[in-house]
Parts: structure tokens; sequence; C-alpha cells
């Protein structure tokens, strides 16, 4: 099956209008960030649901993911997934806001199989716990590293430097 | 061959006396196998430095080889990572005597631009003992084959009948870790 990139000619105020309508409840603050990007808040328990609605809908599904990261806002932790739709040709990001101190966020490798290695790598980094991810194991790092490197607040261990 | 001029030490059948350490010197030095460690960018410059433009056939070093077993040089090329240097060390112990370390680049040599990195090893000389250390960022093909002209200089000096400091007992236990007793 070929895809037509950009078959479904939608201006993205549009686009943005039926996913409102969609998904009103769940999108907080949709918004078009670029002409090709809408951007929106999700909570944290409702991501799933809302990443397998993204991927179903009819037309316009969000059928792949390109990225997830992870943010350190001091204040929280936040996690963001860049959705792309290829009918449309055009993005959606997913902003999941998550506890500091209890960094926990469910996994969508299984609606999106390409997240595998990115929750991977936000675990590694930044030390996001994905609930329900099959392989939660460090991506770059070491395994016995002591420490998630891009927190704000990381220390540096001598122990993860054994020949220093 | 009668038309070749004939030296007249060598008309009858003769004997040319030599040490055995300039023998296996000039065998060693001039079929050097380098093997491929290449981790960042400096590894395109070792990589073009085999193509035909720099063409590293011209010394006798062109025999890359995947397999540390067959080699007898490591051009450590790039950043050596945290992760990366227990694979590093357990493939120079792989490569048999005798064998020597280029560190190429900055990267190799301190860390380079990311000594601040928090996975970054600040030079491969804290994991194997190196041989040359080549400065740039990355180093021209020229440079890299300077490299290894001194280290055909450092092979020249060596001497298996009598093994000095770099040969084979002095080399093993010389990286800061294992001087410490921490092994590495």
């Amino acid at each position: 099956m070929s895809i037509a990139i950009g078959a479904v000619k939608l201006a993205i105020d549009d686009l943005g209008a039926r996913l409102g309508a969609e998904l009103g409840a769940d999108l907080a603050d949709l918004r078009v960030q670029e002409p090709d990007t809408l951007v929106a808040r999700v909570d944290r328990r409702r991501l799933r649901a809302v990443a397998a609605q993204l991927k179903g809908l009819a037309e316009i599904a969000y059928d792949s993911c390109n990225f997830v990261a992870a943010v350190d806002h001091v204040t929280h932790l936040e996690t963001v997934y860049h959705l792309y739709s290829y009918a449309t040709n055009s993005y959606i990001e997913l902003h999941v806001e998550i506890d500091r101190d209890n960094p926990v966020c469910d996994t969508i490798c299984d609606l999106y199989p390409a997240a595998d290695w990115h929750e991977r790598e936000a675990w590694d980094m930044m030390g996001v716990r994905f609930d329900g991810h099959p392989d939660l194991r460090r991506i770059l790092l070491k395994d016995d590293w002591i420490g998630h490197p891009l927190r704000k607040d990381y220390v540096d261990l001598l122990e993860n430097h054994p020949n220093v | 061959m009668e038309h070749y001029p004939k030296l007249e030490r060598f008309e009858q059948p003769n004997v040319i006396t030599t040490t055995a350490d300039l023998v296996f010197n000039w065998a060693r030095s001039r079929s050097i196998f380098p093997f491929t460690y290449g981790l960042a960018c400096c590894a395109i410059e070792m990589l073009s430095s085999g193509f035909a433009r720099f063409d590293i056939a011209r010394f006798g070093w062109e025999v890359f080889r995947p397999t540390p077993r067959q080699c007898d040089l490591m051009i450590v090329a790039g950043t050596v990572n945290e992760k990366m240097a227990p694979v590093l060390k357990r493939l120079y112990d792989q490569m048999s005597e005798p064998k020597w370390v280029i560190s190429m680049g900055a990267c190799a040599t301190s860390g380079g631009p990311f000594y601040d990195g928090y996975n970054v090893v600040n030079g491969v000389d804290k994991i194997v003992p190196v041989d040359v250390y080549i400065p740039g960022c990355p180093p021209r093909p020229e440079a890299l084959f300077q490299g290894i002209l001194e280290l055909q200089k450092k092979i020249q000096q060596m001497s298996f009948v009598a093994p000095r400091i770099d040969d084979a007992d002095e080399r093993v236990a010389t990286t800061p870790a294992e001087k410490q007793g921490r092994g590495a």
C-alpha cells in the first residue's frame, strides 16, 4: 500500500477544528504553532487514549511517531510526542506534564513501535519511567550508570568514570 | 643475467651479516596492519587516507583489518566514551604482540572539545598505552601518515632480544588506573 503524502488537502486551522471536535476534551490549549504543526497539552492519564484515537482517525490518521522528547522544567518534567500524519503532511505535538519526584508516564510503544528507543533514551537521559514498556533499559550510557545526566540537578559521580 | 653489472663481492655465493633486530624491525615497520577503529569524524579522515587521493598503500599500511586478531596497530580515531572504553580495552587485549596504538585527533588524545562531557573518556591513554599522538580536529590524512612514519621510527628502535620500555613487559600495565591498582 502506497501512501500519498499530503493527499488530504486540509488547511491547518480546519484540521485543528476537526481535532478539537473529535478529541476536544483531551487536547488542552490546542493551537497552531507552525504552518504544519498543531500543539496541545494532554493529561498524563489520557495519553494512551489520545494517541490511540489520533492514530485511528479516519482520513487524517496520525500514523507515525517521529520523536519522543523529555524536557526538564525544574518544577516538573515533560514528555513531548511528535506525531506525524502522512495523509495531511502535518504534525501534532503532545505535551504531557509529569511529576518530577515520581516521573512515571505511560508507554505508547505498543501503538507506535518507533517510540520504543525514544522512550529508552528519555529514561536514560531524564529518568522518565514508562509504564508498560517491554524493555526499559539504558540505551546510550553504561548499564550501571548512576543518575540521569540531562536532569538539571544531575551531579556526576566518580563511580561513573572508572578510568579517570 | 650476463647483461647486469655485477658487484665484485656478489660474484661468488655470499653471506650478508646483520642483526636479527634489524631484520624483524624492518619487516614489522613496513607491514603495519591497522585495526579499523573509527569512532567519530577522525574515521572519515582515516578512510579517505585509504582511498586513491591520499593512498595509504604507498607506504604499505593499507591492509585495514576489522578483527583485532590480525592487527598490530590500533588507530583510535575519534571520541572514546565510557560505554566504549571496556570494549576498546578488550579489543586491544585481543591483539597479538607486538602491537601499537595511535591516538588520532584531539578527542582520542584528551577528550578534545568534549572534555567536560559526562560520558567522555578524557584520552584513550587512560585505558591503553599510546605510542603516537596525532594532534588535529580532525587531523588530515597527511598528519596520519606522519604519525605512522613516526611510529615506524619507533618500531625500528625496538629490540626483541633485549626488550626495553615500550616492549612487552612494560607496556601491559601502564594505564593510570592499573598503576593505582584499580584495574581497568
